[in-house]
């Protein structure tokens, strides 16, 4: 196929974009960085408790587009958001949606982990001091054990509770700040490469989590890594300079792509 | 020549700079050091003779006639007492030879004019030595101080004065203590009396306001214009005028005070609290300029990840930047008021040059500074003077110290948090 063939072809989103039960979904997202659009003409619907995977080249978009959803570009002056975006019907964009509320109902975990300075059981009791969570000391230490826990990391610092989480290893580290996240509850966990520091072992024990994690939250992960993808997610978008090219089930993406583009980055030819 | 041997070559070459340069750099410190040492080293010779104070054994008779008072009197009545007569009899008794008006008068200057205050403290503190000879250790004046002190070289003592100081000295006499009085008093004409206190307390509270001013107005300045404010011209131009804020002279903030706290607002003229709000604005784009780069340095992914958890921008400020900043505030925070304590110039716009004995008890009476104090008793022309200069100049060099340690063991403590 020549390259004028791929260029008329990567102005729609090939696949199935829509779903049923949305949690989030997403309808004609541009995104800008002062006049530089990053992020043409999105359309995609995440669905309730799946793990949808983002994967595409670098500087395709990726973060961008997740950090859109709930909202943490509004730190970034320079960047503008068009199009509507909305969290179970309502548009997060909105002028009476509150960026605070968002965010804690839309988590977002990050691509080096960022604990605070602080000991580890004040890194996750955090967020529910903040919401007011916890009425009393026994319920937060109780939300603190339970996202530990979830995030799989109680037995190796039940120790050290209250020593500073920046001793932690990489690894434990943003297991850390995947338990932050969670210890709010959130509906919605956005993941920015959470596994692109970390070695085998820790990314399989993350990998796990999110399996677990599904059951209650619905997932949106940004990965380079093809078998990551595969393993954890239900469906996955295949982004390309700003444009979502392909979404699929995860099976018939990986197996059976419908675009060019597509094909060429997982089977390693482009990207 | 293969590249290990090029390599090798060049090595010995970069080695041999990077020797020259850590020979320079050490040099560079040391002289930094020597000059500081000399500094200390003058210092505290000169302020030596400061911390010695030469008293006088006089015999002391409490005589009720000479005291001019009556049978009966009330112990209000000391304070108007004739205790200089007490003196004066004790040193006729001493020299029974001087007769001269003027040779009397010139035997009274041996002692200071303190002396007789010290007489009616110990009387008022002891009524039973009423009627009784007891002897007593008095200041002397601060020529004879000098002329003791200084194997006798100096001191303005005539030929007469010599010839008695012989004479009280071989009779055991003299002695010297440690001048605990400089630590107690304020300023004095006489430089046996004069003390520091007086301008430590002033320097205290003076301090004290700039840094319950400056601090809280410089750091939410800083927080807000590194956090909230939005990126347009005008915070451009307010940025810029922080900056040329930090390189105005200082006197020039002496004539703003002059002028807004003290004529137009009717702030007292002299007192700490005038000098604090003076040294605040001198401050302030200190601090501002340090808490802007100390918050600066937070690195984003902090913010990002209390946001992320839904903090609001004033939680993030407050729970997390402010926090993490901490330590290069404090940093700035010290170099300015370090700056304010060693400021002189505004000041005298602001009165606290005048000479004032009491030692302030509050912001609003009036004071004088230590760099002040400095330059009065520099200009003073008593020879006693000049130790006093140095030790004043020692204490302030330890109230920076003791600042600068308050500072450190803050930033350890702000350190420890996390
Ligand atoms: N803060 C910013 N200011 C200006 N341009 C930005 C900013 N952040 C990202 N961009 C631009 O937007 C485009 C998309 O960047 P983005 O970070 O979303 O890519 P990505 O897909 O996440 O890449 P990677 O896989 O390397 O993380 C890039 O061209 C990038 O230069
Ligand atoms: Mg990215």
């Amino acid at each position: 196929m020549t390259t004028t063939n791929i260029e008329q072809k990567v102005n729609e989103t090939w696949g199935k974009p829509f779903v049923d039960n949305a949690k989030i979904s997403i309808r004609n997202m541009d995104v800008f960085y002062a006049d530089k659009q990053a992020v043409f003409d999105v359309n995609l619907d995440i669905a309730k408790h799946e793990v949808i995977a983002l994967i595409g080249p670098s500087g395709c978009g990726k973060s961008t587009f997740l950090r859109c959803l709930n909202r943490m570009n509004d730190t970034i002056p320079i960047c503008r958001v068009a199009g509507d975006i909305s969290l179970d019907g309502e548009n997060i964009y909105d002028t009476n949606m509150d960026p605070v509320l968002l965010r804690a109902r839309v988590g977002m975990v990050f691509q080096k982990p960022n604990p605070f300075p602080k000991s580890v059981y004040e890194n996750v009791a955090y967020g529910p001091r903040l919401h007011g969570l916890a009425l009393n000391r026994a319920e937060l230490d109780d939300i603190v054990v339970t996202s530990l826990k979830k995030a799989g990391l109680y037995n190796e610092v039940k120790d050290r509770l209250h020593s500073i989480a920046t001793g932690l290893s990489g690894g434990q580290q943003q297991r850390l700040c995947i338990a932050r996240t969670i210890a709010i509850s959130p509906e919605v966990i956005l993941m920015d490469e959470p596994a692109s520091a970390l070695d085998p072992i820790a990314t399989a024990i993350i990998e796990e989590l999110i399996d677990e994690l599904r059951k209650n939250y619905t997932i949106a992960i940004v990965t380079h890594s093809m078998q990551q993808a595969a393993r954890v997610s239900q469906r996955t978008a295949y982004f390309h300079l700003g444009r979502i090219i392909e979404v699929g089930e995860t099976s018939q993406i990986f197996t059976n792509p419908q675009h060019e583009l597509t094909e060429n980055y997982i089977t390693g030819r482009f990207g | 020549m293969n590249n290990t041997e090029k390599i090798k070559k060049s090595l010995n070459k970069r080695y041999r700079k990077e020797k020259r340069f850590r020979l320079l750099s050490l040099l560079a410190v040391l002289t930094g050091f020597a000059c500081l040492f000399i500094l200390l080293v003058d210092m505290i010779i000169k302020a030596l003779p400061a911390f010695i104070q030469t008293e006088v054994k006089l015999d002391i008779h409490f005589d009720q006639e000479k005291l001019e008072l009556a049978a009966h009197f009330e112990p209000e009545e000391l304070q108007n007492a004739n205790f200089r007569g007490l003196i004066k009899q004790s040193l006729q008794q001493r020299f029974p030879t001087v007769r001269k008006r003027s040779d009397k008068r010139a035997l009274m200057r041996l002692i200071s004019v303190d002396a007789e205050y010290q007489l009616r403290d110990k009387l008022q503190a002891e009524p039973q030595l009423l009627g009784e000879t007891v002897p007593i250790w008095l200041l002397v004046d601060d020529d004879v101080d000098t002329y003791l002190k200084s194997d006798k070289q100096f001191g303005r003592v005539s030929q007469k004065q010599i010839a008695w100081i012989t004479e009280l000295e071989q009779q055991e006499r003299f002695q010297k203590r440690f001048n605990y009085w400089f630590f107690q008093t304020g300023d004095s004409r006489e430089p046996e009396l004069a003390g520091i206190l007086g301008a430590v307390m002033g320097s205290f509270y003076t301090l004290l306001v700039t840094l319950l001013l400056s601090f809280p107005i410089g750091v939410m300045a800083a927080v807000y214009l590194e956090e909230f404010a939005p990126r347009n011209r005008w915070i451009d131009l307010i940025e810029v005028n922080i900056n040329n804020l930090a390189a105005v002279p200082s006197i020039v903030f002496g004539l703003l005070g002059l002028a807004v706290f003290i004529n137009f607002f009717g702030v007292p003229r002299s007192a700490p609290l005038v000098g604090g709000m003076v040294l605040a604005l001198m401050t302030l784009p200190t601090i501002i300029i340090a808490s802007r780069s100390a918050i600066k340095a937070v690195s984003p992914s902090m913010r990002e990840a209390a946001l992320g958890l839904g903090a609001s921008k004033v939680q993030v400020a407050f729970h997390h930047v402010v926090p993490l900043a901490m330590p290069g505030i404090l940093t700035g925070t010290i170099i300015g008021l370090a700056q304010a304590l060693g400021e002189t110039a505004p000041l005298l716009m602001i009165g606290m040059v005048a000479f004032i004995v009491d030692i302030p008890q509050g912001v609003t009476d009036a004071a004088t500074v230590l760099p002040v104090q400095i330059y009065l008793w520099a200009d003073s022309p008593e020879r006693a003077f000049v130790a006093k200069t140095a030790a004043a100049i020692l204490v302030l060099l330890l109230f920076l110290v003791a600042m600068n340690g308050l500072a450190v063991w803050l930033r350890k403590k702000f350190e420890r948090m996390f």
